[in-house]
């Protein structure tokens, strides 16, 4: 039952990470830029840094996800990544601000709706650095 | 391509920024980048956008030729009299006027987003003969119509928040929603442009 849980889990944070890196990578990184703008929390410099770096790492996760090395680590990563993304979102839109989630490219308002799936996301994050310590 | 960037070149060297200046449009159609901005007079984000963020697109963009700027209405439904204030506008856009009632509306949101007193602000910005004409153009059926179908344009490009920019060059569009810092839309502009 835990093995068929760490698998599922693995998979789906592997192909949301992948995904997010690629809505992201396709498109010229300042778009990246502006939505991270938007959030109106960064200095300009650690804007531009953060869309240059984060749909690499974001990739970077998702690969390993899916290889499943360094899996207890991995999937620590993964957990923090999605908590930072999950209380500036939710601060965000408690602020009600009508800006742009930038979680898959550009295009999709920040909502109740994007934030239950990144609450969902860091959910799944959190049981699977739980179970990948256990055999 | 090379006789595009001859006409933005020519026009930009030509035409003055007055006669840049068209209705709801600013610039040249012909320019390289087309940014159409969908906003809410009462909406405060678009008031931040209008405020800081075009006097430096227009100066350093617009009215050298290099960006045609399109302004499009997208009152939201939860804000009472932005549909009065978008007809307002582009009624005052039918006299060239449309800069200066949107400056009047967006400096002003506060106080009519509480009194309803839209007609009243508009009619200050102008002179009493050119607002007698756009408060009787404004209810004007055509008037209406147009700024359905700026809504509608909004809605098929699948838009749900104001101030969204549509960024187009080279027939790719890139949506950008909220308030964006000038720097970084510069920086994605010039990007675009050097392509």
């Amino acid at each position: 039952m835990i093995r068929w849980t760490r698998l599922l889990l693995r998979l789906l944070l592997a192909g949301v990470f992948v995904y997010a890196a690629w809505t992201k990578l396709r498109q010229p990184w300042l778009v990246f830029a502006l939505s991270i703008d938007a959030y109106q929390l960064l200095p300009e410099w650690a804007v531009l840094t953060t869309a240059r770096v984060l749909p690499w790492l974001e990739l970077a996760i998702g690969v390993f996800l899916l290889t499943g090395l360094w899996l207890r680590y991995i999937s620590i990563l993964a957990a923090v990544i999605l908590a930072i993304f999950f209380i500036t979102m939710l601060l965000s839109f408690g602020k009600g601000m009508g800006i742009d989630c930038g979680c898959f490219g550009v295009g999709e308002p920040l909502s109740a709706k994007t934030l239950a799936r990144d609450g969902l996301l860091l959910a799944s994050a959190l049981t699977l650095a739980v179970v990948a310590r256990l055999h | 391509m090379t006789r595009r960037i001859a006409i933005s070149l020519l026009a930009g060297v030509l035409v003055s920024p007055a006669q840049f200046s068209t209705g709801k449009t600013r610039g040249i159609p012909v320019a390289a980048i087309t940014i159409e901005i969908f906003s809410d007079f009462q909406c405060p984000a678009c008031k931040a956008l209008h405020e800081q963020i075009l006097k430096p697109l227009v100066a350093d963009y617009v009215d050298k030729g290099r960006v045609y700027l399109v302004n499009r209405d997208f009152p939201l439904p939860m804000h009472a009299y932005a549909r009065q204030a978008a007809c307002l506008a582009d009624a005052a856009a039918r006299i060239g006027k449309y800069e200066q009632v949107a400056d009047a509306l967006f400096a002003n949101q506060e106080s009519w987003a509480k009194d309803g007193k839209v007609e009243e602000t508009v009619a200050k910005a102008l002179g009493p003969a050119d607002a007698k004409k756009v408060l009787a153009l404004a209810k004007a059926p055509d008037i209406v119509a147009e700024v359905e179908s700026d809504t509608q344009k909004g809605r098929d490009a699948h838009l749900q928040q104001t101030p969204t920019l549509i960024v187009t060059h080279k027939s790719k569009s890139y949506p950008v929603s909220g308030i964006v810092s000038y720097p970084i839309l510069r920086r994605f502009l010039d990007q675009l442009l050097a392509q």
